[in-house]
Order: C-alpha cells, then structure tokens, then sequence
C-alpha cells in the first residue's frame, strides 16, 4: 500500500487534431463544464495534422476559466527552456495561476531532427531535461536578484533575467518510465505523468516506478509525498466489464481506487475525444471514485 | 510614390507583465475602436513582458475580427520550422486573423544569456533569409512531401508540411539597413519599420531599395505592402512631429501616404485615449484625405506574390474575377488550394476555385465559367462524387461547401430548406431533435446538391424511397445566370429533369424537402460465409425482396483472397427501434447463409451518418473506374454472371443496394429518374474502366438502367443506359431550351437534341417541343 495521500485529481487527455480548427478547443471546454480539475494535450510539433500545443494551450486556457492546463508533456528538444519558462509563467499570469508544467525528454528523434531540432541519445536527453528544469525553476524564482546561471552540457543560460514570478507554484510533471527519469523525477519534479497504455505490466508497474522515485527523493532530501503520481488512462464504457477500465462506470471506480491504494495514483487523466464520454467520466467515475477513496482513506486512517 | 494598399490601422501595446489584463483589455479595446491589427513586440528576454506568442494567442481567445501579429518576432529565439506550424494554428484558431511579423533579432547579449545562437548582424541577415524559406515551406502543403532543408544557419532533416493555413499569411519584416531591405524585396510581403528610429529621407531610401530588388528578383513592388509604426502625442498646440491635434497629425501621415506609399500605420501607444482619439479623429480623416489626394488608388485589387501567380493556368482572365468573389477566390498558388483540389476520389489541378456563400456569387461564377466555354466547368457540393466530377484540371470548380445552411420551415408539414453545399450527416443530426429524417445515402460526408439531383439511394429506401422523391421545391441558377424556383407549380418540367438529371440543367443551390418521422433504428452488420457467391446473392436478393419495406439491406462483396473462403458482409437497416420487429426482419437475412460475424445495434438514424471525418477535406488521386447497373431481380442467370465478375479479381468493391419498395410507388415518368421497376443496384469499381469495361459489358443485357452517381464510364451509350427512350427525349428537350449552349456538360452530358434527328411517331411533349 503507498497512498501518498494526496488530493485527486481528475483530467483529459485530448488530441490537438488541427482540423476542425475548434475541436480540441470546444472539447477542452466540454471537460470544464464538467467540472474536470485538469485538461492536457500530448506535445508533437513535427505532427502537421495537430496544433501547435503551446499555442493550442494558451488558446484554450482564454477561453476557460476554472480549469488547470498542462503538456502532457511538452516536448523539451523542440522548445527553448528559458523561453518556455518565460511563456509558463506569463501564461500562468493571464489565467490566474491555471498552468502546470508536463514536460518530456522527447522520443521521436527522427522527426525532431525533421523539425531542426538537435539529436540526442536518451540518456543526453535526460541531461539536458535536468538542466532545463534548473533554468526554468530559476527563471521562476525572483527571490533571487541574480541572473539565471546554469552552465550546462546541452543549454548555456547565462545571465537571463529572472521574472516574472508566476501567478502559483507552478508544477513541473515529467513524462518517466524508466530509472533514470525516475530518478530525476524524484529529485527535481513535482509529479510523474506515464501512460497505462505504456506500462508493461499495467498498474502494477508502478510499484517499482515508485520505488525509484521515492528512493531518489529521499536521497535528495525530499518527502516522497512531494511528488505526485499521476496517470493517463484509456477506457471504454461497457455494459458488462471486460478488462481494466472496460466496462461499466462502477468497475471503473474500483479500479481506480485500486490504483489510489495500491500505488499511490492521486491524478487520473483520461484519453478521450468525444463530449459523451468526457461527461460519463466526469459525472459517474469521478464523483463516485472520491467518495469511495474518501471512505476507505477514513477507513484506513490513513496520513492526509 | 503610391503602391495603391488600401489605408489599416493598427496599434503597438507593450506586453509588460505588471498588469495582463491590462494589456488584453487594451488589446480588446483596439478591436472595438475599429482598428484592422493589434501587435506586440517580441523580446523574450525582456522578463517584464509577458511572452509574445502566449499573449498573441490568449488575444486570439479575446477577441474576433480583429488581426495580430508580433511586431516584430525575435527569430533567434524562435526556431522557425515550430514557429511556422504555431503560425498556422494560431491563423486556425483565429479564423485566418494571424500575420507573422519577423525581425533578425537584436541585443544579442541577452539573446546569448538566454541560451540562444549569437549571430553577427550580417549573418542574422542570411538566417532570417533562411528562415523565410523554412516558414513557407511549412505552410506549403501543395506537395505532399517533407522538406528538406540544408542551410548554413538551419538544418531540417525532413518536415511534414501543414496544416493548412486559414489564409495566405504575410510575412511582414522589420528592418533599417540594406540588405535587410533587399531581403524584403526579394522575399517578404510587408516592410514594418518604426518611424521614430528613422532619419529623414530613410522611408524612400528603404522604398526604393525594397523596389529594385523586387524587380530585380521578378516581383512587382506592389506585391510588399510599407507599414510603419508611429508614436506621438495628442495636444492642442503643435509641439513637432505628431505632437499636436488630430488635424495636424493628418496633416503630417498624409505624405506618407501619397508620397512614400505608406499603407498600415501602427500606434504606438498604451492609453486609450489616445487609441481612440487616433481611431475616431486621424484614421478616418486620413483616409478620406488620402483617397482625396489619390482618387482611385486604393480600389485596385490586392496583388498577390509573384510566386503565387506563377502557378497561374493558362486560359483563364484572373484579372477578370468578379468583385464579388475577389475575397473567397482561390487560385492554384493560394494555400487553401491543396484542401480543394481534389475530392473523395479524384485528384484534380483546377485553375480557379470559386467558394461561393450566397445565390449572387453563384451567378457570378457561373458568369465568369460563361466567359470561359473552353475550358472544363465543375459544381462541387461535398466533393465526395464517383461519377460526378466536382474536379477537373485548368479549368473552373464553383465550390458551394459553404451554402450549408439547413433550415427547417414547417413543422407541421416536415418542411426542411436544405442548401446544396450541406451534408448528410449534418442533415440527419439537425433533423433528428425533431424525430425526422431523410433518407440519402450511406456515408455521411456526402453533399446534398450532387445526390439529390441525382436519386439517393439510402438506408430507408425501400420505406422511404429516394431523396428525390422528398423533394418539393428548388431554387437554382440556369445557363443564362437567371435565377428560377421550380415545383410541380412553377416550372414543372424543369422540376422533372432535376429529380434525376440536375446536373445537366442548372446549379441548384438549395432543395425544399417533405422529410420523414423516423425514430430509432435498427443496424445489422452481417458478416457471411460465401463461396457459393451466386447462391448467396440470389437468397440473399429473394429475402430482401420478400422483406417488408421496413427493411432495406446493402452487400458488399470483394475480390477472393488467396487460400481465403469468399465472405459477403450484409448490412441491414430496420425502420423500427422495437427489438422483436428489427430480429424478425433481419432473421432471413441471417438464414441466407453461415455466419462468421454479426452485430446488431439499435441507434438512431442520425448516429448512422456520423460515419465521416468532420472536416470534409478530401485528398483523392487519380480516377475512379466505376459501372453501375439497376436491376429487377437477382435472378440465377445474373447471379451467376455476378460471381464470375466477381471472382475474376478485377473488380475490388463489389455492392448491391437493395431499391425497390417505395420507390416503386412513383410512376416513371414522374421524375427523370425513371427506373422505377429495379429492385437492386449494383455497382462494382475497378482499378481501371480497361480492365472494368470488359467483363462488366457481358452483364449489361441483365440491368435496365443505371443510377448515375455510381457510373464513371463516360462512353455516350451510357446515357440511353440512364435514361430510357421517352425520359432522354424529354431531357434532351428541356436540355435544348435550358442550356442549349451545354454548359452544364461535365455530369453525363446530356447534349441538347440535334434538330436534324426528328424520331417519327414520337409522343408530343406537353410543353411544346419542336418535334
């Protein structure tokens, strides 16, 4: 059991299809009306069928007013990290602290190459999102007079003017799977953002991710509890159940739960590109996924 | 000097980040008081302002009308390729409100110590260069093909072009020192300077050298439009340049204007007083005063690039475009070319695309294809056409995807107003709050105009029967650009030829329908064993023909795969949301023959047509080969004949909709679609009417007619196939009195009557013929 007792959270996970223009726009919409807490997009910019997801985030966040926006996650080799620092906390400014930090080493160093975009090994790329995460909590930090200063092997950022602060602690979410990034994501980051989809073996994976996390944060001087761990799910609404997270609105409830309990899942954010299923999410798991996660933290008198 | 660029106005907000909203509310105040652009520069290293690009996008949210841009962008910051392609969402998002304002970058200290590339100016030059080649390579989505790009100062390995941007976006350069300008010359479309750090003299300077490279580089000057950002100070006393009354501002702007060809000033100012007191009192005037000065300037038609017109076809008299259409045009060089070129199943290269909304504009168009009888002509409603041929190459496309609107005019009566340029599925979901429907086809993305001047064969047919025999009016645009509306009371006969040969004899540009009530319905997906093929269609045709109307049933077959038993999949839709009816009507469907699969479903009509990609854009190359025969009855003899067609591997998508029912209720002579007796259509495609034609000519003595829409085989035998000797004669008539100049010859052309062949015995046509 490791609930890390945090607050859930509850979100969409939405394609940036560029066409029609307004899709993902009025689906992001969709998920705040259903009082969703959170509302993502995958970053690609080398995909010509998609949006520009920073523009796209920026868009959506003038035409919402409650909901949290993110990356998920940006992708790091194809945006400048002291710009990107700039861009987050000014658009955290005009929506009045709505903005989180989902970002990634990036993946497809081909079409990253395609776009121009330097070409690293994984194991560079991991470096170089340590050193971007140091630029941007410098850049965000204006407690301090002096400029940025980070000397790195893959971004130079020398003297750049602090500021300005954002609107709230804005947090840094990466995309991780393996140790290393773990690690990092222990030392350095608010959350860790994976896709079930991507974990071998399922929720259970996520048991020895944690471990890694909760290691390096230690080592680092940090609560485990700092960081959360989130998860973007794919389901289906079925009369009868069929797997994990096909079938019917209550199978679903338990199985996050689950999730909550067993490895400390606290942020649950859904694949989904149509308003019914958006709705079903929101008015019959979420509801019903807090209040029994509620009961049974109550039950187990568990540390909140 | 004048370039004729009419008079805008825009204004210059310091993005500080002190206080957003105060920055946006100035940004929405700019957009109320008229003017046509809001900018901001672009310094991300500057960490009192608020990031440049987030900020033009959260302006994008806030307001409508108004345009944006960055003025100008700082590129070494800004990798170009993401910069493009954020470019284009924003221009999407927008609704084609976005204009990319570039700059070579400066204070390279600071671009430095934000980790970015120091460049000495002389090289910012040669990169912003590359820049622009980079940026337009990935609004160019005419290819297909990624871009390669191997330059000193930019190196992509392959990026996909696209999405396609809402407009031809301008790139707008800010710049002082000549090689800047002879950049501007040779690449960009605007020159956008601040007047303050300009000396006297510097404006023609910058002009003239802007002017040479453009000849020099094959463009014409006028294609670069001169903007300017100006600063000054509203007062009562004149204390210099633009300190001073409105009046006296004009005074000083207007030289700009006639003399240095100044087009779009842009205030520089952060209080809206000022703002206003320049919207309501200077910009007006101004451009009063300067139309004054130059009468006539400012109405020429805006140029586009030289690189644009290049593309141009031959034939066509571009400078003739009709005033009306000036805006919607787009030509093959545009960047909305590629999203229109080609349809469902055709490529096409047309050399004018005309996006029509209103009746004026479709008669203007037309005029326009008049003034061109050589070259092809194609109407394109949704584009999703096997026969119809919403494409052609050189030639002229009146593209009405835009004349959408579908609006219901009688409840009581079901009466719905539908434009030709919807589709279905946009129909069936607008109809289906009130329990109605209208029966048209199987595929959502298909336009209204094309299938319901033609039949419709859909889902409902054997209860409801066709689209065309819902429809009670129309109104379209003859040959001779008049404009009639046509029912069983005005125009009758013309009323008989479009239900089943629309296309020959005007653009209708919208139908009156007597829809259907339709609840929910049932869906059956069948999926069958079949090696005994002309066994299975001839069970399978006597069960649907012994069904009750309420069932309507289409099959698909395709070619045999190796070491694969043949397998038929029967689609079946029930007029009834009630699950005993619905298993009673499938079950002899079912009986036909073992099953592999089946899925049965009960939805309402309208979820059925959502089966199209909301967009609508189609991409299609080539040409389809299609032949289509209707037909009284699988009989064993054409059963046999089917699954010999089918067998022998030519033919790849083999259907058979179920007809008959309904349809049969309404004579043949009552509409031009005249094969009220068949009970089946067939179609099957090939990959080529060489390899088609052949074997599907040995079936032809099995059909009596044709339906028109699935029919791409252009030999004229096809048309007597269509249209039986009665129902050609009237047409060709009607033909003769409607279009007897054929214009409308592209959709089986049905050529007006030779007056020489004079059929003796032949009835005489109540209207008056000259036989």
């Amino acid at each position: 059991m490791s609930d890390y007792g945090h607050d859930l959270i509850f979100g969409t996970f939405l394609t940036p299809n560029a066409k029609p223009a307004q899709h993902a726009v009025e689906l992001a919409v969709a998920s705040e009306q259903a009082g969703l807490d959170l509302v993502t997009f995958q970053d690609h910019p080398y995909q010509p069928a998609f949006h520009d997801t920073w523009t796209l985030l920026s868009y959506v966040a003038s035409k919402t007013s409650q909901i949290r926006i993110a990356g998920n996650v940006l992708n790091l080799p194809l945006r400048q990290p002291a710009v990107l620092a700039r861009s987050a906390a000014s658009l955290d400014l005009l929506s009045g602290g709505r903005f989180e930090m989902g970002i990634g080493s990036g993946g497809f160093w081909d079409a990253i190459a395609g776009m121009g975009g330097r070409r690293l090994t994984p194991g560079q790329a991991v470096t170089a999102l340590e050193e971007a995460i140091t630029i941007m909590r410098q850049v965000w930090d204006t407690s301090e007079r002096s400029g940025v200063r980070v000397e790195g092997k893959y971004y130079q950022v020398v003297g750049a003017k602090r500021g300005p602060a954002p609107a709230h602690a804005i947090e840094i979410w990466v995309g991780a799977y393996k140790p290393r990034m773990l690690a990092l994501t222990g030392r350095l980051a608010d959350g860790v953002l994976p896709s079930l989809p991507y974990l071998a073996g399922g929720p259970a994976d996520m048991a020895e991710m944690n471990k890694h996390i909760d290691e390096a944060a230690l080592a680092a001087g940090r609560e485990p509890s700092a960081v959360r761990r989130m998860l973007n799910i794919n389901g289906q609404f079925t009369s009868t159940g069929r797997s994990l997270l096909v079938g019917p609105p209550q199978q679903w409830t338990e199985e996050l739960a689950v999730m909550t309990f067993e490895y400390g899942v606290s942020a649950f954010i859904l694949a989904a590109d149509d308003p019914f299923t958006i709705e079903r999410f929101a008015n019959e798991v979420v509801p019903a996924t807090r209040e029994l996660v509620a009961k049974e933290r109550a039950a187990a008198g568990s540390r909140s | 000097m004048n370039y004729g660029h009419p008079i805008e106005f825009g204004t210059f907000i310091t993005p500080a980040n002190d206080d957003p909203e105060a920055v946006v509310e100035l940004a929405m105040l700019s957009e109320q008081l008229g003017y046509d652009i809001v900018t901001f520069q672009d310094h991300p290293y500057q960490s009192r302002y608020l990031d440049t690009w987030t900020l033009l996008a959260w302006v994008a949210g806030k307001t409508e009308h108004i345009r944006i841009a960055a003025n100008v962008h700082s590129l070494p910051l800004r990798p170009p390729a993401v910069l493009a392609r954020a470019a284009t969402s924003l221009d999407l998002l927008s609704g084609g409100r976005l204009e990319l304002g570039l700059g070579a970058g400066a204070f390279w200290p600071a671009i430095e110590a934000m980790g970015g590339r120091r460049l000495t100016p002389a090289e910012s030059v040669d990169a912003l260069d590359e820049a622009i080649d980079i940026v337009r390579g990935i609004w160019d989505t005419s290819e297909q093909r990624p871009m390669r790009f191997d330059g000193e100062y930019y190196t992509l390995e392959g990026a996909q072009p696209g999405p396609t941007p809402r407009h031809d976006i301008p790139i707008w350069i800010g710049a002082y020192k000549p090689r800047m300008l002879r950049l501007i010359g040779r690449k960009a479309d605007g020159w956008l300077p601040s007047l303050p750090y300009m000396q006297a003299g510097d404006l023609q300077r910058g002009n003239r050298i802007i002017d040479e490279a453009a000849v020099e580089a094959g463009r014409d000057p006028r294609e670069i439009r001169r903007l300017i950002n100006i600063t000054g100070r509203f007062d009562i006393e004149n204390g210099g340049f633009l300190v001073g009354p409105p009046e006296q501002w004009v005074e000083e702007l207007l030289p700009l204007v006639v003399e240095d060809g100044v087009g779009t000033f842009i205030l520089m100012a952060d209080n809206d007083a000022t703002m206003t007191t320049f919207a309501r009192e200077v910009a007006p005037v101004l451009r009063e005063a300067a139309e004054a000065a130059l009468p006539g300037a400012f109405s020429q038609r805006p140029l586009r690039r030289a690189t644009v017109r290049a593309k141009r076809r031959e034939g066509l008299n571009y400078d003739a475009i009709p005033e009306s259409l000036l805006e919607t045009v787009i030509e093959p060089g545009d960047t909305g070319f590629a999203g229109v070129r080609s349809t469902y199943m055709r490529g096409g290269s047309p050399g004018i695309v005309f996006m029509v909304s209103t009746t004026e504009q479709v008669i203007d168009a037309l005029a326009f294809a008049r003034q061109h009888p050589h070259l092809p002509l194609s109407i394109r409603s949704g584009g999703h056409g096997i026969s119809g041929r919403s494409t052609n190459d050189g030639g002229i496309v009146i593209n009405l995807s835009r004349m959408n609107a579908i609006e219901v005019l009688d409840v009581a009566s079901r009466r719905v107003r539908i434009q030709a340029g919807a589709r279905w599925m946009d129909v069936a979901a607008t109809l289906a709050p009130y329990g109605w429907a209208l029966s048209s086809g199987d595929y959502g993305g298909v336009g209204v105009g094309g299938l319901a001047t033609a039949g419709g064969i859909g889902w409902l047919v054997r209860q409801h029967g066709l689209t065309i025999d819902h429809m009670r009016a129309v109104e379209m645009v003859l040959a001779d650009g008049s404009v009639v509306r046509a029912s069983e009371t005005e125009n009758a006969d013309l009323f008989w030829a479009v239900r089943g040969a629309g296309a020959n004899f005007g653009i209708v540009t919208s139908f009156e329908f007597e829809v259907d009530e339709v609840g929910d319905v049932g869906f059956g997906q069948l999926v069958f064993a079949a090696d005994d093929v002309a066994g299975f269609l001839e069970r399978w045709g006597a069960a649907v023909e012994a069904a009750p109307r309420d069932l309507t049933s289409f099959l698909i077959m395709g070619p045999p795969r190796r070491g694969q038993p043949m397998v038929a999949q029967a689609l079946a839709v029930v007029d009834s949301g009630n699950p005993e009816t619905i298993i009673d009507r499938l079950q002899p469907i079912a009986d036909v023959a073992p099953m592999y699969d089946q899925r049965v479903m009960i939805l309402p009509y309208s979820a059925l047509m959502q089966n199209a990609a909301i967009d609508g854009e189609y991409h299609g190359r080539g040409e389809p080969a299609a032949r289509s025969g209707l037909i009284e009855h699988i009989t064993p003899e054409f059963a046999t004949a089917a699954e010999m067609l089918i067998r022998s591997g030519i033919v790849y998508f083999f259907q058979i909709r179920s007809v008959g029912g309904a349809v049969a209720d309404v004579a043949p002579d009552a509409t031009a679609y005249a094969s009220r007796s068949a009970n089946f259509s067939v179609i099957a495609f090939g990959t080529s009417h060489k390899r088609l034609d052949p074997i599907w000519d040995t079936l032809a003595h099995h059909f009596d007619g044709l339906y028109l829409n699935f029919e791409t085989d252009l030999r004229p035998e096809r048309i007597e196939d269509a249209f039986p000797g009665s129902t050609l004669d009237r047409l060709r008539d009607l033909k003769r009195r409607y279009d007897p100049d054929n214009v409308f010859r592209d959709n089986f052309n049905i050529t007006p009557l030779a007056p020489a062949a004079v059929l003796a015995g032949a009835a005489s046509d109540p209207a008056g013929s000259s036989r």
